[in-house]
């Protein structure tokens, strides 16, 4: 059992701040993923929690003892490694009885520990080749098994798919959330992928700049998204976001929105290609591109207000042609000038 | 229909083996005439009697080799010279230059000015090296007795006593080279993921077991090839003992290169020099073989 807790925490190299207090609490079981662009600070944070990077400030709790000053061997916790860090003089099975060894466990209990792990991950054939020897999956395979047999109440995984080919990476996706399903165990992912973010998290925590934007399911974080960055980040392609004043001023009216609202958002499928030329807007077509069960339209409203489009496979639409577009308001997000979601 | 270009009349791979001979024929020629040349040369002297000053040779076939292997014991004595001058300056090179590796491959605060500190032997001049710590080894007026002096030890005539002298040259030895071992360590240990570490850490290994089972293991071909070049260069040492103690006293640092060199060029038995250093040549090739056996068995 371990429920996480991260109280006001940071983290500063020098003079340079990295994570800028950090309130969190993730449950026993659950599954989070920090996600965020590159150098948000989701890595430090998840090394901060193994033990590897120092707490500059704040506290982190887990089951409400305090783990600042705690050796990383005594958290609880494993970490998959981006690379995998599997030591490439050591057999599949002397990389997974690793740790149990220098814990000093019997011969026999890390003979079962390292079989179970062999089994469940399906390695038994290959416990005795070195890691030079595997192919990217089996090596994360390895790493995900090295991880297990120490038994740990909390699960760290650093960006661990990031160097597989896309299908094995839908494959192994796949595994991990079997896994979490089987330990139930708490687990903390970090991707920068929003697609893992939103199949494996329970619960997603959105990182900025060392600082939390939003935390909360994928449905909350992509039908609810609580400010500009969020309803841009989360979704592919991101969100149309425009601002109420000049070329988009008749949006208010048009789509009856809130009076506070200083921004909207419509993401690319909620558009809806008007027949007869009565739409919200009108935008000239610049780009089709074919995504096989999709399609996606590029086009520009007014001649600079970049916009895209997500429409039905057999849409019939010439570049330079002019569409006039209609939006459902319920599908409309609503900003404030701060950037704010207006509830 | 006009007739087809003709093409070159060599195929590419022909014309880039020439190119490719061309280029690497300038260092060819000299690796034949200063090394291939001389090689042979060696090898057809040591088959002679052959005074240098009187210029007069006579074929001997091995007896230069019988000589040096059965009859004189002397070479006996000066191969046991060398290999306990390997012997000491080997693991002690070794260790230190590991230990100052471990201690400076960190960006810690002072590491590239120690660092400097002890490579700056490796390129200073050895004679300057060898002479500098003659005076500091001396007797009565060395620095080092005078400051063994001060903690109430009277320190032993360094360079002139047989036990000490050959345990001088291989402590001054030791500190002209180790920073050039200790340069290739910490490249070594540099070349090490972070990660490997601090999986390490994570699975509860404290710094000694990272250092046993993770560090060492991964420095194995870094140490192979230490160990291979300090072996061969305490096989072939000459300058050292040749400023510091002549090969005396009562031959107690009398090693091979020297007593080559002594067998050449002050007695010009340049037959029987040319035997010894065939012999010098065949020893430090078995044990270049031996590196290229013990890294084939690593595979």
């Amino acid at each position: 059992m371990a429920k996480l807790q991260l109280k006001e925490l940071r983290k500063s190299y020098g003079t340079v701040d990295v994570i800028k207090g950090v309130d969190l609490t993730i449950e026993d079981g659950e599954f989070c993923v920090f996600v965020g662009p590159s150098g948000c600070g989701k890595s430090t944070l998840l090394r901060m929690i193994a033990g590897l990077e120092d707490i500059t400030g704040g506290t982190f709790e887990i089951n409400g003892s305090r783990m600042n000053d705690i050796a990383p061997a005594k958290r609880g916790v494993a970490l998959v490694f981006q690379s995998y860090a599997l030591y490439p003089h050591l057999s599949v099975y002397e990389n997974i009885a690793f740790g149990l060894k220098v814990r000093k466990t019997s011969a026999s209990e890390i003979k079962t520990r390292v079989g179970d792990a062999v089994t469940m991950l399906q390695l038994e054939k290959l416990t005795e080749r070195y890691p030079r020897e595997l192919s990217g999956g089996q090596r994360q395979r390895v790493a995900i098994g090295r991880a297990i047999v120490g038994q740990p109440q909390t699960f760290l995984f650093d960006e661990p798919l990031s160097n597989l080919d896309a299908e094995l990476r839908v494959h192994m996706r796949t595994q991990i959330s079997e896994l979490h399903q089987r330990l139930e165990r708490t687990m903390i992912y970090v991707t920068h992928d929003q697609v893992e973010a939103m199949t494996l998290a329970d619960k997603i925590v959105l990182l900025r700049d060392g600082r939390i934007e939003q935390v909360g399911s994928p449905h909350d974080l992509y039908e609810r998204p609580q400010n500009l960055f969020a309803a841009q980040f989360m979704g592919a392609p991101k969100m149309n976001i425009f601002t109420l004043t000049g070329a988009f001023e008749t949006l208010q009216e048009s789509l009856k929105l809130d009076r506070n609202a200083h921004y909207c958002g419509i993401r690319p499928g909620s558009f809806e290609i008007a027949q007869d030329e009565k739409g919200i807007f009108s935008a000239r077509v610049k780009l089709k591109e074919y995504l096989g069960n999709s399609c996606l339209i590029h086009a520009d409203v007014e001649g600079h207000d970049p916009i895209i489009l997500e429409q039905p496979v057999n849409t019939d639409i010439a570049k330079d042609s002019l569409i006039f577009l209609n939006a459902n308001p319920r599908h409309v997000h609503l900003f404030a000038s701060d950037g704010n979601r207006i509830q | 229909m006009s007739a087809a270009i003709k093409g070159p009349s060599l195929t590419l791979k022909a014309r880039e083996a020439i190119s490719g001979w061309l280029f690497v024929s300038p260092i060819l020629t000299g690796f034949m005439i200063f090394f291939v040349g001389p090689l042979i040369a060696v090898f057809y002297y040591s088959t002679t009697e052959w005074n240098l000053l009187s210029q007069q040779s006579h074929f001997v076939g091995i007896e230069n080799y019988v000589d040096a292997l059965t009859r004189n014991d002397t070479f006996w004595d000066v191969l046991v010279n060398s290999l306990v001058f390997a012997a000491g300056l080997v693991p002690l090179n070794m260790l230190l230059a590991l230990g100052l590796a471990l201690a400076l491959s960190r960006s810690v605060r002072g590491a590239v000015f120690f660092r400097t500190v002890f490579f700056a032997p490796v390129i200073t001049s050895a004679v300057a090296w060898a002479i500098i710590w003659t005076f500091l080894l001396q007797h009565e007026s060395g620095a080092v007795n005078r400051a063994l002096s001060v903690i109430g030890i009277n320190g032993p005539n360094w360079l002139h006593e047989p036990h000490w002298a050959m345990a001088s040259v291989i402590f001054t030895r030791v500190l002209k080279t180790v920073g050039l071992n200790m340069i290739l360590y910490i490249a070594a240990l540099q070349s090490i993921p972070r990660d490997y570490t601090e999986a390490a850490r994570l699975e509860g290994a404290n710094g000694w077991e990272i250092f046993r089972r993770i560090t060492w293991p991964l420095l194995a071909p870094t140490t192979l090839v230490i160990m291979v070049i300090t072996v061969v260069g305490s096989l072939k040492v000459f300058d050292h003992i040749y400023l510091m103690t002549g090969g005396g006293p009562q031959n107690a640092t009398l090693v091979l290169a020297f007593y080559i060199y002594e067998q050449g060029f002050k007695f010009f038995n340049t037959g029987y020099a040319s035997a010894l250093a065939v012999i010098l040549f065949v020893l430090i090739l078995a044990l270049t073989i031996l590196q290229t056996i013990l890294k084939a068995a690593r595979k």
